[in-house]
């Protein structure tokens, strides 16, 4: 029950459970129970890109020159990716990784998380671009409150299967008392905290990122941003492979051949996954709201962007086998599935310039005189 | 050359002009959902009610029975499907 880098047991890998059986000894992939694990980590792999790749530096204008209320919503868009990227980097690995016991799946863990670091770097990326003073951009996140409302709910489920984890791995099932505070773990618990932590992953990477995403490529319709826009796509691209993982992952949970308690557990908290999916379509809308608060943007409002949020979050649990909970069946924006495609996403060398991180470089090819009064 | 039937009673002849049945769709003024085009994201899932498709590469998304995803396959046989 304790965590071990290397179980010594020899065990027969394709009888072990996604999660809570022994933990992976050998990485090995010559045999797989799950292939599709194997699969997302190839696709990832083929999608490896680099912020660097991308030029960014027409974006510094188009920044300078929007009006306020498109600079909040485009601002405020990145502070919040970042919030979810940040936990995104890291959540997967210090989670998942204690309680996983088969070595396609954890390496896609690592995958997975490691692509989430990539867009952390991104968005230092694009805000040293447009901003001489980074740093404040970063700093408003841990003061923002409408980000940290979101927060709590993007991290609760991750935290709670975090410390019951830990308290299992110390000091197994039961009721223990640890510097005089009584604390209980059941392995049955745990299953269920994992179910539910999967589930409201899965609604941070297939609803919560959309919204931003909706309004980077609103801006790259009008030529504005496009730098920005690219990364977003790149981002888009890997999350859309993320969230097949949690979908498969859930409906293999679901199914109940690879643990039959998690089958009972899927059922048992069918209810609250409803709940955590209708209160992030909630959050999400009262988001937009917050975005537009001063104005909307051409081709975007608040409206349209709550209908966006309910039609994703329909197909969203559809695709895990949930029933739609909002009567839109419409996408009423559906030029964003054009930047969502794959095969338009170029990031080949002679394509993209590569920029640097130095604050202030900016391309050759820019004018100097466009950056008007803006100081460098 | 074989038929695809929609739940609305339209019918649509894959005739081989267009490469996958999302494509197919798409040239009849269908809306239908896509977001990778390629598989992997399952955005384009439809109810595939009777018939058989073949993928083109294997998809990655998730498929439940009686659902196919348009954008990476093409019919084998006539196919009754519904778009969601
Ligand atoms: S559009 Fe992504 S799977 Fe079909
Ligand atoms: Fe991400
Ligand atoms: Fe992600």
């Amino acid at each position: 029950m304790a965590y071990t880098t290397f179980n010594r047991q020899i065990n027969d890998q394709m009888k072990e459970p996604m999660f809570f059986g022994n933990p992976v000894n050998v990485s090995r992939y010559d045999q797989q129970k799950y292939g599709i694990f194997e699969k997302l980590i190839e696709k990832q792999l083929s999608f490896f890109w680099r912020p660097e790749e991308v030029d960014v530096s027409k974006d510094r204008i188009d920044y300078q020159n929007l009006p306020d209320h498109e600079k909040h919503i485009f601002i405020s868009n990145l502070k919040y990716q970042t919030l979810l990227d940040s936990v995104q980097g890291r959540s997967p690995n210090v989670a998942f990784l204690p309680i996983v016991s088969l070595p396609e799946l954890e390496t896609w863990i690592e995958t997975w998380a490691f692509s989430e670091t990539i867009h952390s770097r991104s968005y230092t990326h694009i805000v040293r671009n447009i901003s001489a003073e980074p740093h404040k951009v970063f700093d408003d996140i841990m003061l923002n409150e409408k980000i940290l409302e979101r927060a709590d709910d993007v991290t609760r489920y991750y935290d709670d299967l975090i410390d019951g984890i830990n308290l299992y791995q110390r000091c197994g099932e039961g009721t223990h008392t640890i510097n005089g505070e009584t604390h209980s773990i059941s392995l049955y618990e745990l299953k269920r905290r994992l179910y539910l932590c999967v589930m409201s992953v899965n609604v941070l990477e297939a609803i919560r990122f959309y919204v931003s995403f909706a309004c980077s490529f609103a801006f790259a319709e009008r030529e504005l941003m496009e730098g920005n826009a690219k990364i977003i796509r790149l981002i888009a691209r890997d999350e859309a492979l993320h969230l097949t993982g949690t979908q498969h992952m859930l409906n293999i949970m679901a199914a109940g051949d690879d643990d039959a308690d998690m089958a009972k557990i899927a059922k048992e908290c069918e209810e609250e996954a409803y709940a955590i999916f209708r209160k992030a379509a909630e959050q999400e809308k009262d988001w937009a709201q917050y975005l537009f608060k001063d104005g909307s943007m051409i081709g975007l409002n608040k409206d349209i962007l709550c209908q966006y949020v309910e039609y994703i979050t329909n197909s969203r649990m559809q695709a895990i086998g949930m029933k739609a909970i909002f009567s839109t069946t419409q996408n009423p924006i559906p030029w964003i599935n054009t930047w969502l495609v794959s095969d338009n996403v170029q990031v080949a060398p002679q394509e993209a310039e590569i920029s640097s991180y130095l604050v202030g470089q900016i391309d050759n090819e820019v004018d100097g005189g466009d950056f008007g009064d803006f100081d460098l | 050359m074989p038929g695809v039937k929609l739940s609305n009673g339209v019918v649509i002849n894959f005739d081989g002009s267009a490469q996958t049945l999302l494509e197919a769709l798409e040239r009849k003024k269908l809306e239908v959902n896509f977001h990778c085009r390629e598989g992997y994201c399952g955005a384009c899932r439809c109810k595939l009610i009777s018939g058989e498709v073949n993928y083109i590469n294997e998809p990655l998304a998730f498929v439940r029975k009686g659902e196919f995803l348009p954008c990476c396959s093409v019919p084998v046989t006539d196919i009754e499907i519904e778009i969601p």
